[in-house]
């Protein structure tokens, strides 16, 4: 469960976050929807303990990242906005160098870690240097990356920019597969298709408030459209930075 | 605690290891600089002792056969080439009635003109000048003889010069720049590392996935300076075993200088490098850390390199001559490794307290690094 209650950001005269409140229940997948700029990334990094929120909590099992950065951390895995690989190491290395920052021992790192490259199917370029990776493969090393340590909590910033067709489609049964496990999931997109297609619960963003909450149906109840793309438009009031 | 150091350590140890760049850089530095030092040294020996022939014109030397000979075999010649553009001649101009005066016992002049301020020629002259004393007083003690008198009346003293200046202490001169080279291998080896872990790690953006990570800041640093810090020191070794090695093959003994570090020192003064390592290191995170990518990074960085070379080179030139240079950093070090080379009394606690003091002021400069990496100021370059 990852709850945020209240957040408040500025930097400088900005302000990011504006009493951002909303909950990802276990089990579900929540879908943080926005235009360009309305404080997606702001409100992740805030999660993970990044950013010091000026007022507020976020809240991961009741953990909150500002006052016990380590213990939260334990519980998330991170697919963040920008992720760079070690160029110099292989797929499996980066990997395991994660699980075992997560506090595996080298053999259970190990095991988890080719357990995680079997499933994103990965294993043919598990042994390459990322030099030569092209984007989809990157994605996925940092996906593999998130969810080595099975952690309760997901949170991705975008996560499907530059997959292809094949590894979208991954991507949607992974985190189809980790909501059956019980996995709470948070992922930022303004990718509207995706967010139909997999969010049990949008929470619509605009200048760090939040704009609108519900399920995709409901969204579309609630402004009396039939497509969310047309919902998010008459939610936010404009149609700046919205990508089909 | 321990173990999140660790993880970080080995990751970043594998991965400089891979990097060709960081190992070529580390070991680049200790390998040439030393073979460079030994070309200079090999020249400077073999002008400091070859005893090439004074060529200088000689001006009537037909009227003293024997005096131009005896020149000759001091190396003493004339000179056949016009002199290089700039310089004086040095001429050396015998009387005429040279037979006739000698034959009557009168003194006979022979006028040497030169420029005596010329810095170039002063040794060419004070040759000139020591084979005509010479001569004069072969000469002088020979018509002593021949009047039955001890040419020896003529010396009523004696002067016996007695050099105290052992081949060690002559070295320090020689050794003092070679001193600065072990002392800056460690900061030069590990740099190119150190930017690739902190600057390097921002530019090709794994920050920020690195910092939301279950690990402290603090340790983060920690693992990333030792890192680092075992590339400097390889390169500090490298250059502490290879130095003494090159030197070996120079011939130092032709201009009575004698290095020999025993193998005992050798491990001392890795010793003594190993805390300056760390904080080499220290110093090179606090920095790039702070650069956006890896080409800001090395700009700063060549400035930092300025601060060790201006500490010993400043202690050495200025004269600075107090005791509190040998419990500072970098200066307390660099005592300690003259007073090696000398072959001086070493100071063991002195040597302690330096660097203790080194690893302390390391600890602390990684503590900022660490305050600095929980900023999102610095961070995200807010």
């Amino acid at each position: 469960m990852i709850e945020v209650k209240e957040l408040r950001k500025s930097f400088g005269d900005v302000h990011a976050l504006d009493g951002l409140t909303f909950s990802c229940p276990a089990g579900q997948i929540t879908g943080l929807l926005g235009p360009n700029g309305a404080g997606k990334t702001t409100c992740l990094r805030t999660i993970y303990g990044l950013l010091q929120a000026d007022t507020g909590a976020a809240l991961i099992d009741g953990i909150d990242a500002q006052q016990d950065p380590l213990a939260a951390r334990k519980k998330i895995g991170i697919f963040p906005d920008k992720f760079g690989l070690y160029e110099r190491l292989t797929a499996r290395e980066q990997v395991m160098y994660f699980a075992r920052l997560h506090g595996m021992d080298s053999t259970r790192a190990a095991a988890a870690t080719q357990q995680v490259l079997e499933r994103l199917d990965m294993v043919a370029i598990a042994d390459r240097r990322a030099t030569g990776f092209s984007q989809g493969q990157r994605m996925k090393v940092a996906l593999a990356q998130a969810i080595v340590h099975q952690p309760k909590h997901l949170i991705l910033d975008e996560p499907s920019r530059g997959l292809d067709v094949m590894s979208t489609r991954i991507l949607r049964d992974l985190l189809r597969e980790l909501r059956s496990q019980g996995t709470s999931i948070l992922f930022s997109s303004h990718v509207m298709q995706e967010v139909a297609a997999l969010c049990d619960q949008v929470v619509v963003i605009a200048k760090g408030k939040v704009a609108a909450q519900g399920t995709p149906q409901e969204l579309c109840e609630l402004t009396g459209e039939s497509a969310l793309e047309e919902a998010f438009v008459k939610i936010i009031g404009t149609d700046e930075g919205i990508a089909a | 605690m321990m173990q999140q150091i660790k993880i970080v350590w080995l990751k970043e140890l594998k991965d400089a290891v891979r990097d060709k760049r960081s190992v070529m850089a580390a070991m680049s530095y200790a390998f040439f600089g030393p073979l460079l030092m030994a070309a200079a040294f090999y020249m400077l020996i073999s002008q400091l002792t070859s005893e090439s022939d004074v060529e200088i014109d000689l001006k009537g030397t037909e009227a003293a056969p024997a005096f131009t000979q005896f020149l000759a075999e001091r190396g003493i010649v004339q000179r056949d080439k016009p002199w290089p553009a700039g310089r004086e001649p040095i001429v050396l101009e015998i009387d005429p009635e040279w037979a006739d005066k000698i034959a009557r016992a009168e003194p006979v002049a022979v006028t040497l003109t030169a420029d005596f301020s010329a810095q170039k020629q002063r040794a060419d002259i004070r040759r000139v000048e020591a084979a005509v004393n010479a001569y004069s007083s072969q000469l002088g003690s020979m018509r002593l003889l021949m009047r039955g008198l001890d040419p020896r009346l003529m010396q009523p003293l004696d002067l016996v010069k007695q050099d105290t200046a052992t081949k060690g202490s002559r070295a320090v001169l020689l050794m003092g720049s070679v001193l600065v080279f072990m002392l800056l291998s460690v900061f030069f080896s590990g740099m190119n590392v150190a930017i690739d872990i902190s600057a390097g790690e921002r530019e090709r953006n794994s920050l920020e996935l690195l910092l939301s990570q279950p690990l402290t800041a603090q340790q983060l640093v920690w693992g990333k300076a030792l890192a680092a810090s075992c590339f400097a020191m390889f390169g500090g070794v490298l250059s502490v075993i290879l130095i003494p090695l090159i030197f070996k093959f120079l011939p130092l003994q032709n201009i009575g200088i004698s290095v020999d570090i025993a193998t005992a020192h050798v491990f001392l003064i890795m010793l003594l490098l190993l805390p300056l390592a760390l904080l080499a290191t220290a110093l090179q995170l606090f920095v790039s850390f702070r650069a956006k990518s890896f080409k800001e990074a090395q700009t700063y960085i060549s400035f930092l390199l300025m601060v060790p070379m201006l500490a010993v080179f400043g202690v050495e030139f200025a004269r600075i001559k107090t005791p509190i240079l040998y419990y500072l950093p970098l200066t307390g070090q660099h005592q300690a490794l003259l007073d090696i080379i000398k072959g001086e009394n070493l100071q063991y606690a002195a040597m302690g307290i330096s660097a203790v003091a080194t690893l302390a002021l390391s600890g602390l400069l990684l503590a900022l690094i660490g305050r600095m990496l929980r900023s999102e100021k610095v961070v995200f370059g807010l």
